[in-house]
């Protein structure tokens, strides 16, 4: 059993359907990448099955819980986090209230040690508003604020898009801690050199469906799949 | 004469700050619902009725006053369960149902109530000398708490981890929703609050105006304008805005009649919206 199932989910925005029957899984602990040209649905992936997309087919399922029976603010509690496309960042609110919004009681003092330890530059700036972060220190804040609601599943969605080049090797870093930790991953990523360092499993997408399946391997022998799909080349 | 002017002034100010916290009340649910709440006034309306019952019933303004809110907070939970939530996200279409929500507040007031306009009896008795007139300790006591309730709005907004999610809610629900920010819920509350606070002004200004079912249709225009000058969804511009509307009525009806002053407010208006087409306060802190 797949820690998260999605099973021939569709999806429309107004008339226009984005998703047709996405197949796909995130095995315990598995780091998966979820790749394509702009505006094949995979972001809309990610929404359908946080439930901010409304599913009008298929299943998704995340440790044999069907999430069609889950509110969708519940599903965090449930152990699915979210770093959304641009960072998500509450702008006008401080570096703490973005840190600590999805919880409703103070942290665990060792939680917020851990996290600033992994993340020193949000411990000297949670006073200020989150706004006034660089787009890297913004990152860090929303891979933050997943991890101190101790997920089991992280969906991450694009999340070295706008950073500056120095900081996407640091990114990534942290996405691999954060796989060594025994978490999840269901990445969905542009930079197609990240995706095959992080992931043991990658999926293909094009107009709304999974066209391929391949270990990172695999595709790096596959270039003309690449080519076909994601219009670039290895 | 210039006593006269500076009491007008100061009355100005008095109802400048009665009008923010109702004004506030629209701005919050318009600012997280994208609601047009037409009905807003008569919530105010509502708020000027029920604590003159309640007062007459239980013989106690305080008490009543103390209750208004809480009724207002339950009207609101009620009304945005029924009438809101099926229409959310459609702002033309919440300006036909609250259209009808206004109709139905003010005939419901006017059929058990009445049409009779009343006055309530100021609770404090007793006049001040301020710039040479005898200026009433009521409106005093009234501009004090509309002021603690101003202050104890924005504490709690900035303080409290429900205030911290409707901020959250205002600027990103779906963002909100996935770090386990009961939307939904949210938005009920906000509602119920912005309600509530309506009804509160109308129990502050009950002892110093009209009670009767029209007394919401002044009060409306003037809150759209102090949200509209305070850049829509600016809850700090909306407080500045409502008091600078409300002084510059006070200190215009000093040398003319209340209607021209009125026309300056909504000169005064156009003008922001011409130079400064997102609100006078567009760049403070929303």
């Amino acid at each position: 059993m797949g820690a998260l199932v999605i099973d021939g989910v569709t999806a429309s925005i107004g008339k226009i359907p984005v998703l047709r029957g996405v197949r796909l899984r995130v095995e315990p602990g598995e780091t998966v990448a979820l790749l394509g040209r702009n505006g094949v649905g995979k972001t809309s992936t990610l929404r359908a099955v946080l439930g901010l997309l409304k599913r009008t087919g298929g299943t998704a399922t995340y440790n044999g819980v069907n999430l069609d029976t889950v509110q969708p603010h519940k599903l965090a509690a449930l152990g699915i986090g979210y770093v959304p496309q641009g960072r998500g960042m509450f702008p006008l609110l401080s570096v703490k209230e973005n840190l600590t919004l999805g919880l409703t009681r103070a942290p665990a003092p060792e939680v917020m040690a851990d996290i600033f330890r992994r993340f020193p530059r949000l411990e000297e700036r949670l006073s200020q508003a989150a706004g006034t972060l660089s787009g890297g220190e913004q990152q860090m804040l929303a891979l933050a604020r997943c991890l101190v609601m101790k997920p089991s599943l992280i969906m991450l969605d694009e999340p070295t898009e706008g950073i500056m080049p120095k900081l996407v090797s640091q990114i990534r870093h942290e996405i691999a801690e954060i796989a060594k930790r025994g978490i999840s991953v269901l990445l969905v990523e542009q930079n197609l050199r990240t995706a095959l360092r992080l992931a043991s499993r990658v999926y293909l997408m094009e107009r709304g469906t999974i066209v391929h399946e391949a270990t990172p391997d695999a595709l790096r022998a596959d270039p003309a799949s690449v080519h076909r799909y994601l219009g670039v080349s290895l | 004469m210039s006593g006269l002017v500076l009491a007008l002034a100061v009355n100005g100010l008095v109802w400048g700050l009665i009008i923010a916290l109702i004004a506030l009340g629209l701005s919050i649910i318009f600012g997280l619902l994208d609601i047009i709440n037409v009905a807003h006034g008569d919530f105010f309306m509502l708020g000027t009725v029920v604590v003159l019952v309640l007062a007459t019933s239980t013989g106690s303004y305080w008490l009543a006053l103390l209750l208004v809110p809480v009724i207002g907070l339950g009207v609101g939970l009620i009304l945005e369960r029924v009438i809101i939530r099926p229409t959310i996200r459609q702002a033309s279409l919440t300006i036909v149902t609250t259209f009808g929500l206004s109709m139905m507040l003010q005939e419901g007031v006017r059929a058990t109530y009445g049409a009779q306009p009343r006055r309530m009896a100021a609770p404090i008795e007793g006049t001040i000398p301020l710039f040479g007139i005898d200026y009433d300790v009521y409106r005093i006591f009234a501009a004090a708490f509309a002021t603690l309730c101003l202050i104890a709005f924005f504490l709690f907004l900035t303080r409290t981890k429900l205030g911290t999610w409707i901020r959250a809610v205002r600027h990103d629900p779906e963002t909100a929703t996935a770090l386990g920010v009961p939307v939904a819920r949210i938005c009920a509350i906000t509602f119920g609050l912005g309600t509530a606070m309506a009804l509160l002004g109308g129990a502050i200004a009950a002892p110093i105006t009209t009670v009767e079912f029209r007394t919401g249709v002044d009060i409306l225009p003037f809150c759209f304008m102090a949200v509209i000058i305070g850049g829509l969804g600016n809850l700090q511009g909306t407080v500045a805005a409502a008091l600078l509307l409300a002084v510059m009525e006070g200190l215009v009806t000093s040398v003319t009649d209340p209607t021209i002053a009125r026309i300056v407010s909504l000169g005064f208006m156009s003008v922001v919206l011409l130079v400064r087409p997102h609100g006078l306060f567009s760049g403070a802190t929303r």
